[in-house]
């Protein structure tokens, strides 16, 4: 019996959302992972500033290359937002402007310099710039099959170098007078760190934007903080409440086009924090208020 | 097209944006004054997008953009946001950027959601929300006395006056909490009312600027001009009116900029901040790099003249006692430029076995050995170090001891006039 | 510890140590040649710590050297253990004492490899000589001042060293703590090893100290405790700040002159 009209198209497409779906939960894996030790190392925005950065790269990358291939945006977007950290640093090293208000500086002027730039491309009807726009706020429908190979490739590389490197991380994060004290190069070991959040900040622009992509890398480490006290289990945790966060976020998204993929995983992620800080276990405010009661009956 | 006619075109549809732009700017860089003094960048950069879910709500309940019920709307969401920060950092031990980083992205998050989930209702779209629509500002007008004035620029005066008159009624009282917050509270200063004061400004202001520059550009207006006008001022009030001036032009040179670019306004207005930022961290005298440059090469340069000149003193010292002048180090590159720079400001002049001191060389040389000499005598009294060891820190504090601290020392040590070496301390000159 | 004939332990060289560009130690030059139990003691913002913390390589040396057995620090770290203040780390990290002891088997085991069960027995020894085996699943937050301290203690034990350096260990501790901690260091002195502490109180370091070092932003006096701890030495120690220095200070710092 040969198949109903209209069925093959059907199977194609879903096998193309599945692969992307896929892709896209091995990011939210990995951004949750990696953002583990920027929230332990207290430096949990220092990402914002690479993430609103990487849309002078995306735009950059594209004028220069004339192509909308995702790589070469993304490889733009890293290199801005290495940019944008080395220069962060600069400021935080040699100017008198306090570290926050560094951060906001960087931030805000680079996001303004990539929205002049998207903009710019976009009046002139340059062809293809319009779509730049969906960095914003992120867009996987666009995301083709071997995109999301891509990005699952890129996040599987990025943990497994954290994996092989937890022992030094964990130590670094902990306790970085020690470590230094005790031989490692502190330094390259923060670098490193630096260098995955960067990545996968990149890597994450597809599914959240620039604007909300940091979320990402916050909201699932924050959340599996209040469910754990040792660091394995938390990043496992936060890898597992990532791709959860991230396949809402699509699965919403497919279903309603307009809506923009990024605010959707983040309300995802946000839930997911909203109900750990409520019920976890010992560091959840339910058991914290009932252990207070406790206190005050005796 | 002339001038004039880019400014009265269409109604002077230029002229109201930058106007408008102008007003947005002043507003924020006054607020922003005092988020950058205390710190507070960070919960500015919050509120600005935090507030988004709190207009959305008020436009879907009837508010007209811009009106009372909007600001209201946006003053209840930083108020909540700021609630709900220190929420998480008291109950759930979130440090306080990872608290803030949670709070803002979920708010902004559920206010883009709402806004296109009620599209057809609301007359916002997301592109507006992030970058704002400077250039249609113009076109959304009330009659005011006959004139059609944008409601935008109607908004951002409003915001504007009632922040200017807060600002100057609580001058001091946010100065006073800015500079210290707890010696402020122990004299009785209402600390958390005027923060909580200034985070309703930040509400305000930002909401000023929703519509012209958008959510994340806001918070360049807030803290740009103020980190800018922090490097060229140390006073709180002129560091006010400072970043009032650098915002107001930059917003100028930003929309003609973007004018002549074809390009948003709002990211060009961000970018010239970015720029007078820079500049200053660059250019600005003794703090900015090029003068930190200039003033490292001065020194190092004054420290190879004096070295020299010392050198000289010593070999002729030497000389004097009648002991054989050691053989010198071979002179440098660095050695020989100060060599020639002293001769020809007439300290040396050429001389049978080299180089000679003349007088004014003799007087400033003078100078630096008995620095060198009064500090060995003084660590030799007040620190625990042998002989020996007196010559390597005088050889570089010696640079650094001035007249009046040189006369301290010499009273401290007793007028000696030799050294712990047992060799004279020349007098001051 | 066979230190090599005639080098000394620890030996500091005319050495200045400045935050930024401004000098905070002048030209300190300490030899420790003994093992013992030695202390380093001066008023607040002396720059006793600073001392140490330049000693391990964590604040560079704005001039001198410093040296561990006649070599530079980098060659022989993994003979140098480290016992940091308690505010240098955040409590509520999500690790348990015994995963913060094994920390400081790490040096030894280099990049990439995880520790076994040679290691883990190390750290159990270390914390049952503290007296904290009992604890060892709870996560840090959870323990007392005195108790966080030990843990520190234990780390710096489990780096197997022949050189303690502690950095104001008693600060903040029950009484029973220290008693527990002076113990150990006192097992330790008593092995042979040189334990080196910055410590605040006067009272117990004349008690405690074979010998002392008195620090105030220069190296004041060195020797034995008795013979250095003398009314003269304490008056020019903590009776006041020299201004001459600070003033100094901020000429080096600003790359000009004093007055």
């Amino acid at each position: 019996m040969t198949a109903p009209i209209g069925i093959e198209p059907l199977l194609a497409i879903s096998h193309n959302t599945l692969v992307v779906a896929c892709g896209v939960a091995a990011v939210g894996f990995a951004a949750g992972v990696i953002g583990c030790f920027g929230v332990l190392r207290k430096r949990a925005l220092v990402g914002d500033a690479a993430a609103h950065a990487t849309l002078v790269g995306v735009a950059l990358a594209f004028l220069a290359t004339g192509r909308r291939d995702l790589p070469v945006l993304l490889v733009g977007g890293f290199i801005s937002g290495l940019v944008a950290l080395g220069v962060l640093v600069l400021l935080k090293r040699c100017s008198r402007t306090r570290d926050d208000a560094a951060t906001a500086i960087v931030l805000s002027v680079s996001f303004g310099l990539g929205i002049t730039l998207v903009s710019g491309i976009t009046a002139r009807g340059i062809p293809g710039g319009a779509g730049l726009e969906q960095f914003l706020l992120g867009h996987t429908a666009a995301l083709t099959t071997a995109d999301a190979v891509l990005l699952a490739a890129v996040s599987a590389a990025a943990v497994l170098l954290l994996v092989v490197l937890l022992k030094e991380a964990t130590l670094v994060a902990f306790d970085s007078s020690f470590a230094a004290a005790t031989g490692w190069p502190v330094a390259l070991i923060d670098y490193c760190l630096v260098m995955l959040v960067a990545v996968m900040v990149v890597a994450g622009l597809p599914a959240a934007g620039a604007v909300l992509v940091t979320a990402l890398v916050v909201i699932p480490p924050v959340a599996a903080r209040q469910w754990t006290d040792r660091v394995p289990t938390m990043l496992l945790l936060s890898g597992v409440f990532g791709v959860v966060s991230a396949l809402c976020g699509v699965a919403v998204s497919a279903v309603v086009p307009r809506l923009a993929t990024g605010p959707l995983v983040v309300l995802a992620a946000a839930f997911i924090f909203a109900v750990s800080f409520v019920v976890a276990p010992d560091r959840g405010w339910w058991a914290r208020h009932r252990q207070r009661l406790a206190h005050q009956k005796q | 097209m002339t001038t004039l006619s880019f400014f009265t075109d269409g109604g002077g549809m230029h002229a109201w944006a930058i106007a408008t732009a102008a007003m947005v700017a002043a507003g924020c860089a006054l607020v922003g004054t005092l988020l950058v003094v205390r710190r507070m960048s960070l919960v500015g950069d919050a509120i600005s997008h935090a507030v988004l879910p709190g207009i959305v709500v008020a436009v879907l309940a009837g508010g007209r953009p811009g009106g009372l019920l909007v600001l209201v709307g946006a003053v209840a969401a930083a108020l909540l946001t700021v609630w709900l920060t220190q929420l998480l950092r008291t109950e759930g031990g979130l440090a306080e950027d990872a608290g803030a980083g949670v709070t803002f992205t979920s708010l902004f998050a559920l206010g883009v959601v709402m806004v296109t989930a009620a599209a057809s209702r609301i007359d916002l779209d997301p592109a507006c929300i992030l970058h704002g629509v400077l250039e249609l500002v113009p076109f959304d007008t009330l009659p005011i006395l006959g004139v059609e004035v944008p409601r935008a620029f109607l908004t951002a005066v409003v915001v504007f006056v009632m922040l200017a008159v807060a600002a100057l009624a609580t001058w001091k009282l946010q100065v006073f909490t800015a500079f210290d917050a707890g010696a402020a509270r122990a004299a009785g200063v209402p600390v958390a009312a005027v923060t909580t004061g200034l985070l309703v400004a930040t509400a305000l202001a930002t909401v000023a600027g929703f519509e012209a520059v958008g959510a994340i550009l806001v918070v360049a207006m807030l803290v740009v001009p103020a980190a800018t006008a922090e490097l060229l001022s140390r006073r709180l009030h002129r560091i006010a009116v400072l970043s009032i001036l650098l915002g107001v032009a930059a917003a100028v040179i930003g929309y003609l900029a973007a004018w002549r670019c074809n390009t948003s306004a709002a990211g060009m207005i961000a970018v010239v901040l970015g720029v007078q930022y820079l500049a200053c961290v660059l250019l600005t005298p003794d703090d900015g790099i090029v003068a930190r440059l200039c003033n490292h090469g001065w020194f190092a340069w004054r420290v190879a003249c004096e070295d020299r000149l010392a050198a000289c003193w010593r070999a002729e010292e030497t000389a004097a006692r009648g002991d054989a002048v050691p053989t010198l180090v071979r002179p440098t590159v660095g050695d020989r430029l100060a060599d020639g720079w002293l001769a020809i400001t007439g300290r040396v002049a050429r001389g049978p076995r080299g180089w000679m001191l003349t007088a004014r060389g003799r007087e400033q040389a003078d100078t630096v050995v008995r620095s060198h000499r009064l500090w060995e005598s003084w660590l030799g009294r007040h620190a625990d170090l042998p002989l020996d060891h007196l010559h390597p820190p005088a050889e570089w504090i010696e640079h650094h001891l001035g007249a009046q601290v040189r006369r301290r020392i010499e009273a401290e040590v007793g007028m000696r006039t030799s050294d712990p070496h047992g060799r004279t301390i020349p007098p001051e000159p | 510890m066979h230190p090599p004939l005639g080098e000394p332990i620890l030996e500091f060289h005319d050495v200045t140590v400045a935050y930024g560009r401004r000098p905070v130690l002048w030209n300190v030059d300490l030899t420790i040649d003994e093992p013992g139990l030695f202390g380093i003691i001066g008023p607040n913002g002396a720059g006793k710590s600073t001392l140490l913390k330049a000693a391990l390589g964590l604040i560079p040396l704005a001039g001198g050297t410093i040296t561990f057995f006649g070599r530079p620090f980098a060659e022989v770290r993994g003979r140098i253990g480290y016992v940091p203040q308690r505010e240098t780390v955040d409590w509520d990290f999500p690790v348990s004492v015994s995963d913060v002891v094994l920390m400081g088997t790490y040096g030894r085991l280099g990049w990439f490899r995880r520790p076994g069960r040679r290691e883990r027995d190390l750290a159990g020894e270390s914390l049952a000589r503290v007296g904290l085996a009992d604890v060892a699943g709870r996560q840090i937050g959870k323990l007392s001042g005195g108790q966080q301290q030990r843990v520190f203690l234990a780390r710096a034990l489990a780096q197997q060293a022949d050189v303690y350096v502690l950095d104001e260990p008693m600060a903040g501790v029950d009484a029973r703590s220290q008693e527990l901690i002076f113990g150990v260091l006192s097992e330790l002195r008593d092995a042979g090893r040189l334990v080196v502490v910055v410590h605040h109180d006067l009272r117990t370091a004349a008690q405690w100290f074979d010998r002392v070092a008195l620090i105030d932003m220069r190296l004041v006096a060195v020797g034995l405790t008795a013979t250095v701890l003398t009314p003269e030495n304490l008056e020019r120690t903590y009776a006041g700040r020299l201004d001459l220095l600070d003033e100094l200070g901020r000429a080096v710092e600003e790359r000009g002159r004093t007055s």
